[in-house]
C-alpha cells in the first residue's frame, strides 16, 4: 500500500519535492500518458500514439519515449524538450478538489528538493505551479476522452506495428500501439470531416500523423544510444 | 424463363431460427438494402424454446462477427462466459483421478508436425494434452483465454462461449430485426400450402398462420425443432434413428447458484461420467447449468434422479428439474424440394461436444453462401448440402461413440453394452483398427473444408482415454529435434501464458465495467 495523503500546510510544511527529471525519481518509463491539450507541445519530440489501459482496456493517448521497459530516451536532454504533465507532476495528484501526495513516491522527501509551503505556510511558486499544472491536467483529459470516443465510433483507429532492427544486430517488437487509420480518415463524409475541424479534432489527428515521423527519429536515438 | 430466388421464409424461432436468419441476412445485405432479397421468420408466440445446449464452439466467433454483433453486448445480455474446452473426467477407468481435456487449441505446430509419436516414445511425464498445448493448465488454473486489452473476437487462447441459449435467442432476434432487416412474424402456422402442377410441384408454396394470413417464399428453412413441421410432417422425409449407436435417451436438467457470487468459474465443459450416461455441468456467470444424460434402457427416471442429486448435493434437491427426452438421429435429407431443415428438425444428439450451434452455423453459412440464383438450379445445390451434411452427422456420430467404445468402464451394463461391436459403426471400427498403427493426422481422412472435428480432436479423445499407436522408432528419427523445439515452446508458452491471463470471472466483470474495444 502507498501512503496517499491529503496535502496540508501543517502536516507537510516542511515536505520538500525533488522536481528535475530524472530515472531514479521515476521518470523511467517509455510510455506515458498525456492529454490533447499537450499534442502541439508534444509533437515537437515525441510520437503521439495510442495504447491501452492495462485494468479497463480502455483506450488512452501518450508520448512514446522509448523502446525497452523503463526506457526514457529523452532523460539525457534534461530541460531542453517539453516534459508531459504526468512527469512533471511527480507524487502529486487531484483529489476531488483537493490535491493530494504520494508519500512514497521517490521524489517526495527529498532533502534537496522544492519546498512547497514557505515560513508563514503559504505555497511557494513550484506548488502553485502543480496547482495549475493538475488542473490542466484534468481538463486535457476529459477532453481527450471525448476525443478518443470520437475516433472510436468513426473507426479511425488502428493498430501501429513497429519492427524495428538496429545496427548491433538486435531487434525490437513494439506492440499494443495504435494511430490514426489514415485511409480511413480519408474515405470520411465531406460532413463529418467538417465537423471534426469545427470541434478541433482535425488539427489533433493531423497533429498525431504528423508525430509519426518521430518514431524514426527516436529509433536513431536508441541506435546511438546502443552503439555507444 | 427462370425462377429467381428472392425471398426465404424461416419457420421456427429459438437459437437455430436466428442464428440462421442472421448468417443469410448479413451475407445478402446489400440484397436487402435494395429490396431485392427478403429474410423473415415466422415464431409462434406461443411455443416454448427448447434451450438445451449452452456450449459453443470457436466458429461461433466467426459467425457472430461476420453478423455484425458485438461481443461485449454478448457477455453482458446473454450471461455468457468462456469456454475453452471440455473436460471428461471418470470416463476411462471410472476412478476419482480419471480424467482428460478436450482443448480448443491445436497442438503446438499442428500443421507441420504429428507430434503424437513422439509423445508415445518421450513424453511419458505429461499427459497428451499438456505435451501440445497449454490450455489444459490454463483450464486447471481456471484462467480466461484473454485480457481486457485484447479486442474483441480475438483470442490469446482459443475459445468459444458457454452462454444462457434462453437468453440467445432474444438477443439474436433483435439483431436480426434491428439491424439486418428480417421481418419477424409471430403467428402459429396452421398449414403448409403446396405447388400442386408443374416442373416443381411438390415445393411449398406458401405457409398459412392464423394471425398473419397466408406467407409465400422462394425458399423454405425449417426450424421448428422437434416436430420438424415442414421437412418431416409436411415432405414426409423420414427420421433415420441411432440410438443403436448412442444409448442416451434423455436428460435431466437443473440449473444449480453458485455457493458465492466470487465463487471461480470453470474455464471448460466439465462432462463427468456416470452409471449409466454422464453430466455436463457449464459454469455461467451468474450460475451452473447442470444435467445428466442417460439411458432409460439402462436407468430408471427415478435413479437417474438420484444420480444428478448426489452429484449436485441433496441441498439443492428443492431445485426445479426438467425432463428433456432425446431422440438421437437426424432426417435421412436435409434439404428437399425447396425446403432445408437446420437445428433440432433436422437432427440431434446427445450434446457430448456441442455440436448442436456448430452444426446449425456451417449448415446456415453453406445455405447462405450457396444460395440458388434460381429454383432451377436448386436441386444441385440441395444435393450438394444433402452430402455435406449427411456426411457432418455420420462424422460427429462416429465422434461422439468413440468417447464411449474406449472406456474401460464395467461398473454397469451401460458401459460394456456400449463397447459392444454391433454398436460401433463400420467406419470408426476401421478408423481404430488403423489407429493402432497410425495416429490421426494431416493426409488422414478428415480432409473436408469444414470438418466438424480434425484430426486433432480424435487425437485429444484417443490418447486423453489411453489408446496407444504403435510406434516404428525410426519412423520419427527425423523430425525429433523438431518435436524436441516444439514441446520446449509449449512449455514456455505455457507459462507465459499462465502468468499474463488473469481469472474468468475477473475478466467478466470488466468485460461487463469497461466493454471489450473493437480494435
Amino acid at each position: 500500500m502507498t501512503r496517499v495523503a491529503l496535502l496540508d500546510s501543517q502536516a507537510h510544511r516542511t515536505l520538500r519535492v525533488q522536481a528535475e527529471p530524472s530515472a531514479r525519481y521515476g521518470d523511467d518509463r517509455r510510455f506515458v500518458p498525456v492529454g490533447v491539450n499537450e499534442f502541439s507541445l508534444a509533437v515537437v519530440h515525441y510520437p503521439i500514439l495510442l495504447s491501452k489501459d492495462a485494468e479497463t482496456g480502455a483506450f488512452y493517448c501518450g508520448v512514446m519515449l522509448g523502446f525497452d521497459d523503463g526506457e526514457n530516451l529523452f532523460l539525457e536532454d534534461g530541460r531542453n524538450v517539453y516534459r508531459p504533465l504526468n512527469l512533471q507532476r511527480g507524487p502529486f495528484c487531484t483529489a476531488g478538489a483537493d490535491i493530494a501526495i504520494d508519500l512514497d513516491h521517490p521524489r517526495a522527501g527529498a532533502p534537496d528538493g522544492q519546498a512547497l509551503f514557505d515560513e508563514n505556510g503559504k505555497p511557494t511558486d513550484y506548488l502553485s505551479s502543480i496547482v495549475e499544472l493538475l488542473r490542466n491536467l484534468r481538463a486535457g483529459k476529459e477532453w481527450t476522452t471525448v476525443f478518443i470516443d470520437t475516433l472510436m465510433k468513426l473507426k479511425l483507429v488502428a493498430p501501429l506495428a513497429l519492427d524495428l532492427a538496429f545496427d548491433d544486430g538486435t531487434r525490437r517488437e513494439v506492440i499494443g500501439l495504435y494511430t490514426i487509420d489514415q485511409e480511413a480518415l480519408r474515405a470520411l463524409p465531406d460532413a463529418t470531416v467538417l465537423d471534426l475541424f469545427r470541434r478541433g479534432y482535425l488539427q489533433l489527428i493531423y497533429l498525431m500523423i504528423a508525430s509519426l515521423k518521430q518514431v524514426p527519429v527516436l529509433a536513431q536515438k536508441k541506435n546511438s544510444r546502443l552503439l555507444r | 424463363m427462370t425462377q429467381p430466388i428472392q425471398s426465404v421464409v424461416i419457420v421456427g424461432g429459438g437459437t437455430s431460427g436466428w442464428l440462421t436468419a442472421g448468417v443469410i441476412a448479413a451475407r445478402h445485405q446489400a440484397r436487402i438494402k435494395a429490396g431485392a432479397f427478403s429474410v423473415a421468420l415466422i415464431e409462434s408466440p406461443n411455443v416454448p424454446i427448447i434451450g438445451v445446449g449452452e456450449g459453443t464452439w470457436p466458429t461461433l466467433r466467426t459467425t457472430l462477427e461476420k453478423m455484425g454483433i458485438s461481443e461485449t453486448e454478448l457477455f453482458r445480455q446473454c450471461d455468457t462466459a468462456f469456454k475453452q474446452g471440455a473436460k471428461f473426467a471418470r470416463w476411462t477407468t471410472g476412478a476419482e483421478d480419471d480424467a482428460y481435456y478436450h482443448p480448443l487449441m491445436l497442438p503446438q505446430g499442428f500443421s507441420q508436425l504429428n507430434l503424437v509419436p513422439h509423445w508415445l516414445r518421450n513424453g511419458n511425464s505429461h499427459s497428451f494434452c499438456d505435451y501440445v498445448t497449454p490450455q489444459g493448465s490454463l483450464c486447471d488454473a481456471g484462467l480466461s483465454p484473454k485480457t481486457i486489452t485484447t479486442p474483441e473476437y480475438k483470442a490469446i487462447a482459443n475459445y468459444a462461449y458457454h452462454l444462457d441459449a434462453g437468453k440467445f435467442a432474444p438477443f439474436l432476434q433483435r439483431h436480426c430485426t434491428e439491424k439486418l432487416g428480417v421481418r419477424h412474424v409471430l403467428a402459429n402456422v396452421t398449414s403448409v400450402n403446396r405447388v400442386e402442377e408443374g416442373r416443381f410441384a411438390g415445393d411449398i408454396r406458401s405457409v398459412t398462420t392464423e394471425q398473419a394470413g397466408e406467407i409465400a417464399a422462394d425458399l423454405f428453412v425449417d426450424c421448428s425443432g422437434f416436430r420438424s413441421l415442414l421437412l418431416g410432417k409436411t415432405l414426409g422425409v423420414p427420421f433415420k434413428d441411432c440410438s443403436d449407436v448412442l444409448f442416451c435417451d434423455a436428460a435431466l436438467a437443473v440449473q444449480v447458484p453458485y455457493d458465492s457470487p466470487e465463487s471461480p468459474i470453470s474455464s471448460q465443459t466439465n462432462s463427468v461420467a456416470q452409471s449409466a450416461g454422464w453430466i455436463w455441468d457449464i459454469g455461467l456467470p451468474t450460475r451452473r447449468g447442470t444435467g445428466y444424460v442417460y439411458s432409460t434402457r439402462h436407468q430408471s427416471d427415478e435413479d437417474a434422479r438420484e444420480v444428478l442429486l448426489n452429484y449436485i448435493g441433496r441441498q439443492h434437491a428443492h431445485l426445479p428439474m426438467r425432463r428433456i427426452p432425446i431422440r438421437p438421429g437426424h432426417r435421412e435429407t436435409f434439404w428437399k424440394h425447396n425446403c432445408v431443415a437446420i437445428g433440432l428438425a433436422a437432427g440431434f444428439l446427445e450434446p457430448l461436444e456441442s455440436s448442436a450451434i456448430v452444426l446449425t452455423e456451417l449448415s446456415a453459412k453453406l445455405i447462405a453462401e450457396q444460395m440458388p440464383a434460381n429454383r432451377e438450379v436448386m436441386g444441385l445445390i440441395a444435393a450438394r448440402f444433402n452430402d455435406v451434411t449427411g456426411y457432418r452427422w455420420a462424422r460427429i456420430i462416429d465422434f461422439l461413440k468413440l468417447h464411449y467404445v474406449l472406456t474401460k468402464r464395467t461398473d454397469h451394463k451401460f458401459w460394456t453394452d456400449n463397447v459392444a461391436p454391433e454398436t460401433v459403426p463400420g467406419r470408426l471400427q476401421n478408423l481404430l483398427e488403423l489407429w493402432k498403427y497410425r495416429s490421426p493426422w494431416l493426409f488422414d481422412e478428415f480432409d473436408r473444408l469444414e470438418e466438424v472435428f480434425p484430426a486433432a480432436s480424435y487425437q485429444y479423445v484417443l490418447y486423453g482415454m489411453g489408446f496407444r499407436t504403435e510406434v516404428e522408432p525410426l519412423d520419427i528419427v527425423g523430425s525429433q529435434s523438431m518435436a524436441t523445439k516444439l514441446f520446449k515452446e509449449n512449455v514456455a508458452i505455457t507459462r507465459q501464458m499462465t502468468a499474463q491471463l488473469p481469472k474468468n470471472r475477473e475478466l467478466l466483470r470488466k468485460i461487463r465495467d469497461h466493454g471489450m474495444q473493437p480494435i
